[in-house]
Parts: C-alpha cells; structure tokens; sequence
C-alpha cells in the first residue's frame, strides 16, 4: 500500500469514526433513560445492564480519543488554554457517570478545593479524567478517589482505587507514555497513550505536563496521576 | 442563585432527535423549569426565537439536513433574536470547543457533550445562571448603553479573586478597546499576562498596540499567538488588518487564506479573502473563494444575492486574464445568472450589471454573437447618466471583451466628463486609461516614476523595471510606464555582455514596442520619445 493510500484511508476512518460517535451517544442516551424507567429484576439482568452501559460508555470514550489523535496528526487540534475551575470539571465527570457509580455500587469521593483553579484545555483534560474514571469504575472493588490540588507549581490531578492496580509490566514501560506501542499482552494502552499526548500539549515556560501510573496507593489500588504545569 | 429561580426560566431545546428533546425536558422539568418551548430544525428554533425571548437556547449541532446548530447561533446573533444575557449552549457528541470553534465565525456561550445526564444538566445550569446573574449589573448598564457604568462594575469585578474574574477582565479588555482606553486596556493585559501566557490576553495586547499605532509590536505578538496556536483564529483577523493598516494587501490576503484554511466553514472570512484577492487581482483565488462564499452562503445568513454575481464577475475577470476555470465552475456561473426568479427580483441597474457580466462570459467562451445581443440589451435598458461606476465598469470590460475598442474609448471619455467631480470614480476608471485620470493615480504614477528614474539614472536596471512593472499591473493602459519600461530594457541591454540575456531582454523589448504601436498616434504627446526608443531598440538589436 503506498503512502497516498493510507493517508486516505485514515480520513476515512476518521470519518467512520465521527459518525459512529453520534449513533453511540443516542445508543447511551436510550440506554441511561431505560436504566433510570425500569428496576432490573435480579442480579443477573442488574449485571447485563451494567455491562451494557459500561461497554457503550467505553466505546464513546474510544471513539473520541481516536479522532483526537488523528486530529492531533492532522494539525487540526490544539490545546485551548484558560483558567477553570478543578471542582467544576471533576464534579461534571463524576456527573456523567453518576449512573455507572451507582449501578455498580462503587463509591465515589472527590477532594477538591472549590477555590483551586487552574489553566489547561478543559475539554481535552475532561476526557482524560473521564477514560480514566471509567476504567476505575471497572476495574475497582468498591472504591474510587478523585482529588485535586496544587504541588509546588504543579496542579496535580489524581484518580485512585482499591482494585488490583495496573499491570507490572506498564509501570516498568514509562515509554508508552511518549510513543505509542503494544506491550505485548494483547492490549493497546491507547487511552494512556492519549492522556500522555494531552498532558504533553499542556506547555508552560519549559515545564511540560505529564502522568505517571503507580500501586499500592492511597486507597490500596492503582493510581492515575495528572501533573500540569 | 438557587434552584427556585429555575420556574422563571425560558427555555428552548432543538434537536431533530423527539428522544433526545424529551429526555431534556423530562430533566428540566425535574429541575423546577416549566416554562419549556420544543424545535425541530434549524427553521422553527429561529422562527421560536423571533416570537419569544428565551434565556436558555439548548441547541444541537445536528439538527438534521440542511443548516446546523452553528448557523442557527450565527443568525440569531446576527438579527439579535436572542438578547445579550441569553445562554446559547452548542450540544454535540463532539469534543466541543476544538472541533466547532475552529470552523465557525461565531462561538456559543457554552458547550455541552452527549451524551448529558441530569446531574451534569443541573452543574452546568447552575454555573451559568450564577455567572449570569452575577453580570446582570454589567449587561443591564451595556443595554441601556452606559459603557463607563458597565466599565466600572467590571473594574471592581475584575480585582476580585474568584469564579468569575477572568471573565470579568475579558470583557474590561475588550470594552476597554471599545471606549478607546487603550492605555487601560494595555495594563490590564499585561496584568494577565504576568500570571499566564493566555492566547486572549495576547491578543488583546495586539490590539491595543495595533489601536495605539504601534502596528510592528503587534505584528511580533500575533505572530507569536499564530505560531504557538495555530487554531486560534481571532489572531489571524487581526494580523491582517494590521498589514492592511500597514498598506500591505499582499501579505493581508495569505493571512486570510491561512485562517480559512483552518476555519473552512466560516463564510465572513471567504468573502474577506474574495475582496482581497480581486484587488490583488489574485484572479484564481478570487474565483475559488467566492465560489466557497456562494457555496457556504446557502445556508448561512450572511449569504446574499449579490454573492453570486460577484462570482460571475470573479470567473470572468479570470477569464479574460487567461487564468483558468474549470467548465463546470464556468457553466455554474451561467447557471447563476439565468436564473429568472432571480432577475425578477432585481431591480433594473441590477439587472443590466447582470447583462453585463453575462456578455463577458459568453465573450470569453467564445459566443461573441449572444455577447453583442446582451450588450445592446443592456444599454437599451440603461443610459450611461442613469447607470452608477460599477456598473460601467461591467459595461467597459464586455465592450473590451468584445473588442469594440472604440466604442470602450467614448465610454471612457463620456464616464470621465460624468464623473470628473468624484475621484474615487475616477479612480476605479484609470485602469483602463492611458493617462490616470484620479489625482490619487496621478500621485502615484509620479511617484513611482520618480523612483524608477533615479534607479535608472543609478544604472540600476533590475531595479528600475521591477518599480514600473508593478506600477502597470495597476495602470495596465499607461503609455508613460510603458515607454519607461522599454527605456529600462535598453539602458539594461546596452550594460549586458550575456548573449542569451541580451536575446531575450532584446525580444521583451519589441513585444513592448510593438504593444506601445497599437495604442500611439502621431498626434500623442509622446508619439517622438516612441519613435527615439524604436530606433534605438533597432540598432541595439541589430
């Protein structure tokens, strides 16, 4: 295949993708409004339901990191800076996936000081937050923390759990973080991929943001760690 | 503000999706909003918002074929269907602020991403009703129109620390620039930019140093802004209005079509780059951005009738400049203009322009018999005294289309004694004389032939052309320039010992004569200068 043709091909991905992104969120807008008008009858269909809403809210978030970064290749996005409030972002994102914390019985705390502003790309930042949550949801067993504050000249950004933690083998890759890569186990890390990237267009004097991943953390389980400069 | 406030509320929800409306208002509803009004397209948000002021448009992206949500905020905006305190919130399942602030002239007040969930409808609400009611003060001064009254609640609202200060400066700034503070203006920006490096207090600062006259600084500052943000398109309007404040329409027009590549949906900007580009006489790009302009104009309300006669006319200067068209744009102009709806809608000085236009573009296809017709139509329908200098202009370009030369020259004599009291008519008239008849012409030419003498006189013959080269892209019909030249290209061939050079200088300077011939008479001014260059022309190319 010749550079022409994959270069088409991406756009038509692209375009693939956008349109898949509409129907996925009519998809999730008529999934939660069945969620919230009919009590599940047993554990059985309490568990399908769940796993329905989870598995479209994971595709939705996929979709819009892979036209993020084919827009990010096509110089078509850049970061939109400005001052935000860290409560406001972080209170919404759990509000989007209030349902799933509630079907799923996990519980949520956010630690936020309501005075902690910030400046980054809010929309960009607000969809890392999100991939992230949502795998925690997942993946925790009955915990999830979400906090915010400054450290020293950095806003820090954190998102914890009491689950199993993140597989050795990608705390020992810090690289995927800068370049995109299997690890060999099956799965393409393509949402770590993408809170890397983010965090990179976040630029100040020669301070670049960051994330880091860590276990055995505040609550027990794995961490996600946001540093903006 | 608390949630018992919400029964006072209008709302507005559009989307083509009934699921999607109800859902919405199911949560509203919930909320304590009563007062809630439903559409379904582009058509009836607009046709709701001309009956109704609502304080909340929730509006999709998506409102099905046809016009979308951003056109919808455009037109509202642009007819001041909704009032300066409304919340238009864009709702998409994109990305929001990347993806539609890029493409679009005009920016929502808010953007929400779907799927939305009653808690999130709820925070956003209550976020924006809070900023809304904490600038009341602001907005009720700025719509009774006490500006320094609005200056100075936002002064005491921008010193505070908290929620809503940077939006309190955003707007001190750019009211700042309004009143014509730009001393005011340039602290406060500077003042931002202490803390952060942000692309609005950048671009505020251009402004302000663009206001004060200081148009290098504020080149270095957009500059900058369009070089680390290269979608922040604000800069690129900026940048080049300070190029055009600096006299360079050149550099102007790359800018523009720099920012419509970025914002290809955004038709303001393709009719800037049109305009630009016709007086640049840039012909091709005139041709594909008015062609963008006639394409993006359906659906917008900045679309206008006249778009597409502008088009015409672009595709016929193209054509009469051997700058290529595509058969399917040049049958797209012909359609344009036979459109008999349209003709009865026009009035007769209108219409007759449209005559016009169309002769040239059947003259420069060839069908010089239907071109003659419509020329004779035309000035039937219309005298030269009861036409206006736009239409004349058409009416000058079909006759040198159809190369009635001396018919052109009676028109161009009889339009010079009309308007000789109107120099910017005259202006527009000295592209087609071989005298400039403008005084502002006359300058010019003056100045430029000045300027090329005294590089002649220097020897500097590159120099030379290249100054009265330019000043005959303007002047296409100047004997003056003309003659100049050739006397460049003399002196240059007289001081060239390259013979390759020397051939093909030698060959520019008999095209030129032989141009020069077809327009002089004995009876011209400078009919002998012609016939010295002639002869010397002979004897350096013998």
């Amino acid at each position: 295949m010749n550079k022409n043709t994959e270069l088409d091909f991406a756009t038509v991905l692209a375009s693939s993708v956008h349109d898949m992104k509409n129907s996925v969120a009519m998809l999730l807008v008529n999934v939660e409004s069945i969620l919230e008008r009919y009590q599940p009858k047993g554990p059985e269909e309490s568990q399908s339901f769940k796993s329905l809403h989870y598995e479209a809210s994971r595709i939705n978030g996929e979709l819009i990191q892979l036209l993020s970064l084919y827009r990010m290749d096509h110089k078509l996005l850049t970061a939109q800076i400005d001052e935000y409030y860290l409560s406001d972002m972080l209170e919404e994102q759990v509000a989007r996936n209030q349902l799933l914390l509630d079907t799923s019985d996990v519980n949520l705390e956010l630690d936020v000081d309501d005075a902690l502003a910030w400046y980054f790309d809010v929309d960009l930042v607000a969809g890392v937050v999100h991939n992230v949550l949502l795998n925690c949801i997942r993946y925790t067993k009955a915990k999830v923390k979400i906090s915010a504050q400054e450290e020293r000249g950095w806003l820090k950004i954190s998102v914890a759990d009491d689950g199993q933690g993140y597989p050795d083998i990608m705390l020992q890759q810090p690289q995927i973080m800068a370049e995109y890569a299997q690890l060999g186990d099956g799965q393409t890390h393509l949402g770590l991929f993408f809170a890397a990237r983010i965090a990179q267009m976040h630029k100040q004097a020669d301070k670049v943001g960051r994330i880091e991943l860590r276990n055995n953390a505040s609550l027990g389980g794995g961490e996600f760690i946001l540093y903006l400069p | 503000m608390t949630s018992s406030n919400y029964h006072t509320l209008k709302v507005l929800i559009a989307d083509d999706f009934s699921n999607f409306r109800n859902t919405i208002q199911q949560m509203l509803v919930e909320l304590g909003v009563s007062n809630i009004a439903m559409a379904n397209s582009a058509e009836t948000v607009i046709e709701k918002c001309e009956h109704e002021r609502f304080d909340i448009v929730l509006c999709d992206y998506n409102l099905g074929s046809g016009r979308n949500g951003q056109h919808v905020l455009e037109e509202l905006r642009h007819r001041q269907l909704i009032d300066s305190q409304a919340v238009f919130i864009l709702v998409s399942a994109e990305a929001g602020r990347n993806i539609v602030m890029s493409a679009y002239d005009s920016a929502p007040d808010d953007y929400l991403m779907k799927p939305i969930t009653a808690q999130m409808l709820q925070g956003r609400l209550k976020r924006l009703l809070a900023a809304r009611a904490h600038f009341a003060g602001v907005y009720q001064a700025l719509d009774r129109g006490d500006k320094e009254l609005a200056c100075e609640r936002l002064i005491a609202m921008s010193l505070e620390q908290g929620r809503h200060t940077c939006l309190a400066q955003k707007m001190l700034g750019e009211l700042f620039l309004e009143l014509g503070e730009y001393r005011k203006a340039e602290k406060l920006y500077q003042r931002v930019l202490e803390s952060r490096e942000l692309d609005w207090a950048r671009l505020g600062l251009a402004k302000a140093k663009q206001l004060m006259g200081d148009l290098e600084q504020a080149e270095q500052w957009l500059e900058r802004i369009i070089d680390e943000n290269y979608l922040f398109l604000p800069a690129y309007d900026t940048l080049s209005e300070n190029y055009l404040a600096r006299g360079d329409t050149v550099k102007a027009q790359d800018v523009v079509k720099q920012s419509v590549e970025v914002s290809p949906m955004s038709i303001l900007r393709q009719k800037n780059l049109a305009g630009l580009a016709r007086d640049n006489k840039a012909r091709d790009l005139a041709v594909e951005a008015m062609h963008k302009v006639v394409r993006l104009g359906r659906f917008s309300c900045f679309g206008r009738r006249e778009d597409k006669l502008l088009l015409a006319r672009a595709v016929a200067d193209a054509l009469e400049h051997e700058v290529d068209v595509s058969a399917s744009l040049f049958n797209e102009a012909c359609e344009l203009l036979s459109d008999k709806q349209q003709h009865a809608e026009l009035d007769t000085l209108a219409n007759v322009q449209l005559l016009y236009i169309q002769a040239r573009l059947f003259a420069g296809k060839g069908e010089l018999d239907t071109a003659k017709q419509m020329v004779v139509e035309a000035e039937t329908r219309l005298t030269v005294e009861d036409s206006d200098i736009d239409v004349e202009l058409d009416h000058i370009r079909a006759l040198l289309s159809l190369d009635y030369e001396q018919k052109c020259n009676q028109l161009l004599e009889r339009l010079q004694e009309l308007y000789a009291d109107d120099q910017q008519a005259l202006e527009k008239l000295d592209e087609f004389l071989s005298e400039p008849a403008s005084e502002a012409s006359k300058a010019l030419v003056a100045e430029v032939n000045r300027e090329g003498i005294e590089l002649y006189n220097q020897e500097r013959y590159d120099e030379a052309l290249a100054c009265f080269d330019k000043a005959l892209q303007l002047f296409p019909k100047h004997l003056g320039l003309k003659l100049n030249i050739v006397q460049a290209m003399l002196g240059k061939m007289k001081h060239c010992d390259d013979d390759s050079l020397l051939e093909s200088v030698g060959e520019n300077s008999r095209d030129a004569l032989e141009n020069i011939a077809a327009q002089i008479d004995e009876h011209h001014a400078q009919f002998k200068r012609f016939l010295q260059l002639k002869a010397m022309a002979l004897k350096l190319n013998a």
